[in-house]
């Protein structure tokens, strides 16, 4: 894997970058950490911020035109624009200490003059004083402050730059009038900022815009000089300080500033949620108290953008920044243990891989892509936690082999269409798959492909299972004699149209819907449709399913997040079982109105939450919508059921199941232990097994308290342990069962 | 979760188990503990609470290794 395989996926993201007033800013000030920090009364620190960026703080407060106010996203929700000056005016007035830091660097030789004490000079004067290297700034008049020396507020600007230049040492020489630049020919390097139509020496026409050079390679200028605004004089300065020291370093000027490459950000911040604040209005003639301008600083919405991770579980639960699982899904296959391990496995495997992160963002980013990345890059590896995804695996085997079977209607060898019910559908109620066919079979020249689209292998990570797979696709439907495949299932459906694009699809529901023979039923008069994930882009199946729906007479409401996964996608569960919870509970509450489902696996979700639920095809058919979801071993069996079922009907052949020993026997569960075990991804066709080896063999332990047995089955990647009692003949009770992904070395 | 003081016995020998250190190895990574076995066969017994609890735990942290 190459670093940009992973980050390609992420890199668009913009999570991090300035807020838009920090783009309209001359001196591009971080005004949202600004006001994050006034707002919570943290002055200081605040006070910093807003030194840092704009030199002479009490001098900008007072004068600047604010143009982050024309940006600030507030105004987007009809309020006004934060008053950033006032809010900046309070941090000054509430700031006990605001002596400037000194830092310990060497101090340099070349020598620097400035032509002017206006701002913009000082501001380059003070920048480069702060860098050590000696400054001399010439000034005509009898003190410093230029333009500013007229101003009615100069006593305040006067105590500014007094304090700011507290902390350096600068030479200034008031009265004293550069005719000629060849005064300064002792200098290294020289500043022209004499004011708006003051001295330039003959170079302004030579001036540079973006590096405020000249033709005379030593000599810089800014300011009013040159026609911009006294704020943009004093950000000249900062910038103009940093080339000038690469200039003094390397003798050239070169551009040192590279985070702000475009003057205006354009990029689309989401405040769903939030709510209008009017603005705080400063209840003496003194500007905000200290409370009124925290108040007007937490009005600020902090602009970021923060849509993907506001809206999934998993990313909120892991705050991990975007680009940063991009890097890592690099990183992590790079490790060398001891001195770096991966920082990103619970992330990648906790995942639904459902696109809703990247089907909310403003620019695609999308970081279920680069997590199925990282699973795959592990799994081709050998560096995968393989227990992860073993159960569903296994059921993927089992549905592509015993489970499986094509066949064109009766009597003929091809057909123009075949139903595509997937794995799950015929094992949650094989109602749904036998009705189906009956009606596709009655209406069309219809044929069935028993099977399993591979999802399984997709989320484990397991390209070469999954091309496998849809190599043994390929080869049924062209046998079949490429008909158009009729799905019932989201996820197949998207995932066909993925990787087998020659296959023409259509959905089930489009064509129940199509047809007038067709009642449906509902048990609700108001509800929800709760489409899955993989539907989103099949909007056919959507559509589909709502006029069933109407057609039954239900009057529904949109959820406002849709297809946000059930919490089945990415088979996330084993990895994060706490995540999985927290995210089904979400899905389950989206709405109060009940759901209409045509996901099998959003059923299991939903009515195991006890959420008020019914298939679509339970609607189609008239079906009882209730009942419990069926266990592990009773899915197995439904599939089974449902392939006898096909197999007598179109060929007329009797389908005898792969048969084993432990088939004889009978376990006991109860309710609630058969609960757990399905939350364990525990089958009973397993307890089965592990009982009649235990019994056969006589490797079993025994508590002669209570008369108990407990065995245990090592699978590849899982051993299971049993508690059970015998009952009568071949009958066992189960008491505990569990499982365990650790091998010991002994007694194996 | 059952209780910690359940004797067991191996079936196969009529033993009663007995502490006995044991290497697990899981996913390239080897750790020790102390688990009942049998003194004369080792065959080992993993309790719920150990494979649900702490063994669980340091399952999940050589996943994320």
């Amino acid at each position: 894997m190459k670093l940009e395989d992973s980050t390609k996926y992420t890199s668009r993201c913009f999570r991090g970058e300035p807020a838009p007033c920090s783009y309209a800013c001359p001196f591009h000030m971080d005004i949202r950490s600004f006001l994050e920090k006034a707002g919570k009364g943290r002055w200081m620190a605040a006070y910093k911020t807003l030194r840092n960026a704009t030199v002479f703080p009490a001098i900008v407060a007072a004068l600047c035109d604010q143009p982050c106010r024309g940006c600030c996203q507030r105004t987007v929700l009809g309020d006004e624009a934060i008053a950033v000056r006032d809010v900046e005016s309070a941090v000054l007035r509430n700031t006990k200490d605001r002596k400037p830091d000194s830092y310990v660097i060497p101090p340099k030789t070349q020598r620097v003059a400035v032509v002017g004490a206006g701002v913009a000079g000082l501001s380059a004067a003070l920048n480069l004083a702060q860098k050590k290297y000696p400054v001399t700034v010439f000034e005509k008049q009898e003190g410093w402050g230029g333009s500013l020396r007229s101003h009615p507020r100069f006593a305040e600007f006067d105590a500014d730059i007094a304090l700011q230049f507290s902390a350096v040492e600068t030479e200034f020489r008031f009265g004293t009038e550069v005719e000629s630049l060849d005064e300064l020919a002792e200098f290294d390097v020289v500043y022209v900022a004499t004011g708006a139509g003051g001295e330039d020496f003959g170079l302004l026409e030579s001036w540079d815009r973006g590096l405020l050079a000249t033709s005379d390679r030593k000599v810089f200028m800014g300011g009013a000089l040159t026609g911009v605004t006294l704020m943009e004089g004093i950000a000249q300065g900062i910038e103009v300080s940093k080339t000038i020291e690469v200039f003094l370093q390397t003798g050239r000027a070169g551009l040192t500033h590279g985070a702000f490459k475009n003057d205006v950000c354009d990029r689309s911040f989401r405040h769903e949620g939030a709510v209008s604040v009017p603005l705080v209005v400063a209840s003496g003639p003194d500007g905000y108290t200290a409370d009124e301008a925290k108040e007007e600083a937490a009005r600020c919405l902090l602009c970021d953008c923060d849509t993907c991770i506001a809206t999934c579980e998993m990313l909120k639960r892991f705050r991990k920044d975007p680009q940063k699982i991009g890097l890592e899904v690099y990183t992590d296959m790079n490790v060398n243990p001891p001195f770096s391990v991966r920082a990103l496995t619970r992330e990648a495997y906790s995942c639904n891989i459902c696109g809703y992160c990247k089907s909310v963002c403003p620019v695609d980013v999308d970081i279920g892509s680069a997590l199925q990345l990282s699973r795959a890059a592990r799994m081709s590896a050998g560096i995968h936690p393989a227990a992860l995804h073993d159960f569903w695996l296994r059921e993927m085997d089992f549905a592509t082999s015993e489970g499986a079977f094509a066949s064109a209607p009766k009597g003929r060898q091809t057909c123009e269409y075949a139903f595509y019910p997937g794995c799950q559908l015929g094992a949650s109620n094989p109602e749904h798959v036998l009705r189906s066919y009956e009606f596709l079979s009655a209406q069309y020249d219809a044929g069935v492909l028993l099977g399993c689209c591979g999802a399984p292998a997709y989320w484990a990570g397991d390209e070469a299972r999954m091309q496998a797979n849809l190599d043994e696709i390929k080869k049924s439907w062209d046998d079949l004699g490429r008909p158009t495949l009729v799905f019932a299932c989201a996820t197949c459906m998207s995932l066909f149209g993925r990787f087998l694009p020659e296959i023409p699809r259509v959905s089930l529901y489009e064509l129940l819907a199509a047809s007038e023979d067709i009642a449906p039923v509902s048990p609700f008069t108001e509800a929800t449709v709760f489409d899955p994930c993989a539907a989103r882009d099949e909007h056919g199946m959507e559509a589909g399913v709502r006029t069933l729906a109407a057609k039954a007479g239900v009057a529904l409401e949109e959820l406002s997040e849709p297809n946000h996964c059930c919490g089945y996608g990415g088979h996330m569960r084993i990895a994060n079982p706490d995540l999985y919870d927290e995210i089904t509970q979400h899905r389950a509450e989206a709405s109060e109105k009940p759901y209409i489902v045509y996901c099998a696996n959003c059923k299991e979700v939903f009515s195991l939450r006890d959420k008020e639920n019914v298939h679509v095809l339970d609607m189609v058919f008239g079906l009882d919508a209730g009942g419990r979801v069926p266990s592990l071993f009773q899915k197995r069996e439904n599939s089974l059921m449902v392939k006898r079922e096909l197999m007598k009907e179109i060929q007329d052949v009797e389908f005898r199941p792969e048969e084993h020993p432990w088939d004889a026997l009978t376990v006991l569960i109860n309710d609630d232990l058969q609960r757990e075990l399905d939350s364990k991804l525990i089958s009973a066709a397993d307890l089965k097994e592990a009982i009649w080896l235990a019994e056969s063999s006589g490797d079993k332990l025994c508590d002669e308290g209570d008369g108990t047995f407990m065995c245990s089955m090592v699978k590849p990647v899982i051993t299971y342990w049993v508690n059970y009692r015998e009952t009568a003949p071949q009958t066992y009770e189960i008491l505990s069962a569990y499982y365990h992904r650790m091998r010991f070395e002994s007694g194996e | 979760m059952e209780s910690k003081d359940r004797v067991w016995k191996c079936c196969k020998c009529d033993r009663e188990l007995v502490a006995k250190k044991i290497v697990f190895e899981y996913l390239g990574h080897s750790v020790s503990h102390e688990v009942p076995a049998c003194p004369k066969c080792g065959k080992v017994y993993i309790s719920q609470e150990l494979a649900e609890g702490r063994m669980s735990e340091v399952e999940q942290q050589l996943e994320d290794k």
